[in-house]
């Protein structure tokens, strides 16, 4: 398939975390659509590293998912901790520093 | 898809139609179960159908020859981070009021967001490189050992600093979400000891009828 095809892919999955991401409430709705968004960025990576049949693409793939599984444990620490504070986790009862 | 360029239209026609019909099914696998993802109200479903997304990813990127990345992206997605999720969805399970908040602020981001897609589409569709055949690959693109071979070669800093964020990650993850409840109870232990100093120093409560001190009576409920 041309690599077009999956960059458009990739740009509808970015599209739909980023929708979770902003309409979403329920905080751990909004780190799935993280990771969707990374994923996204991780496919148009592979998509251009098979286009241009470089490998470093896919190292930095590797680097991301890495990067994600950081970010997924501690964003879901940050979870827990804002849940034992304020016995939720809808993000817009997280006002503590809005003042 | 939509090609808005007769060229593009032309080349795209030219793509084996095995491999065009497995490509729509997982791009509209993938597709479905992102959407799926984020309208569902219950979180578990919701971390069920993020696992079938990245199982649909791991097929693409397969057929994308990146048969490391494949194996990777099961393993530490639909294995690692998603029974991670699980277990926060189980300690956190809260029925929500009001799902989606549909604010004219955020509703403009997401058009935002579309349009742009519709950008990225038009201009990706264009380009004559990208609609065109990919180059040969070489045979061992994307396997374990050429990956390794550059990973650990001239990615090797790189490659030390992410172990390193990850250990970052650990200590972070055990300090910012750990318990409370030893200060609370050493709090409370100490209130108590000096309830039962402040008791010991003075009259038992109800030993002499009629002369309670207020300060015992209350102490004497522990």
């Amino acid at each position: 398939m041309p690599t077009s095809y999956y960059l458009i892919l990739s740009f509808v999955l970015f599209l739909i975390g980023t929708a979770g991401v902003l309409l979403r409430r329920n905080a751990l709705i909004v780190l799935m659509g993280i990771e969707l968004q990374i994923n996204g960025g991780n496919l148009a990576l592979l998509a251009f590293s098979r286009q241009l049949n470089d490998l470093k693409g896919h190292v930095f793939a590797f680097l991301i998912i890495a990067l994600a599984a950081a970010e997924a444990a501690v964003g879901l620490a940050i979870l827990v901790g804002l849940f034992r504070s304020r016995q939720t986790i809808n993000l817009d009862e997280a006002t503590l520093m809005k003042r | 898809m939509n090609p808005v360029h007769p060229a593009a239209a032309a080349q795209a026609s030219s793509v084996a139609p095995g491999d065009a019909i497995l490509f729509a099914v997982m791009a509209a696998w993938v597709t479905f179960f992102a959407i799926f993802t984020i309208t569902r109200r219950n979180p578990v479903t919701a971390v069920m159908s993020l696992v079938a997304t990245f199982f649909g990813l791991a097929a693409i990127y397969a057929s994308l020859s990146a048969h490391f990345l494949a194996v990777l992206q099961v393993l530490v997605y639909a294995g690692a981070i998603m029974v991670l999720f699980i277990f926060v969805v189980m300690i956190l399970n809260r029925e929500e009021v009001a799902p989606l908040a549909l604010r004219p602020m955020r509703l403009l981001g997401v058009a935002g967001a579309v349009y742009l897609l519709v950008v990225v589409w038009r201009v990706v569709l264009r380009d004559g490189d990208l609609t065109g055949a990919p180059s040969v690959l070489p045979e061992s693109f994307g396997t374990v050992a050429s990956i390794g071979d550059i990973l650990f070669k001239s990615f090797l800093y790189p490659f030390e600093a992410i172990s390193l964020l990850l250990l970052v990650a650990i200590v972070g993850g055990v300090v910012v979400s750990r318990s409370h409840q030893k200060e609370a109870a050493a709090l409370r232990a100490a209130d108590y000891r000096k309830q039962i100093e402040h008791l010991a120093t003075h009259d038992y409560p109800g030993e002499q009828s009629g002369k309670e001190e207020p300060s015992a009576a209350a102490g004497g409920h522990h």
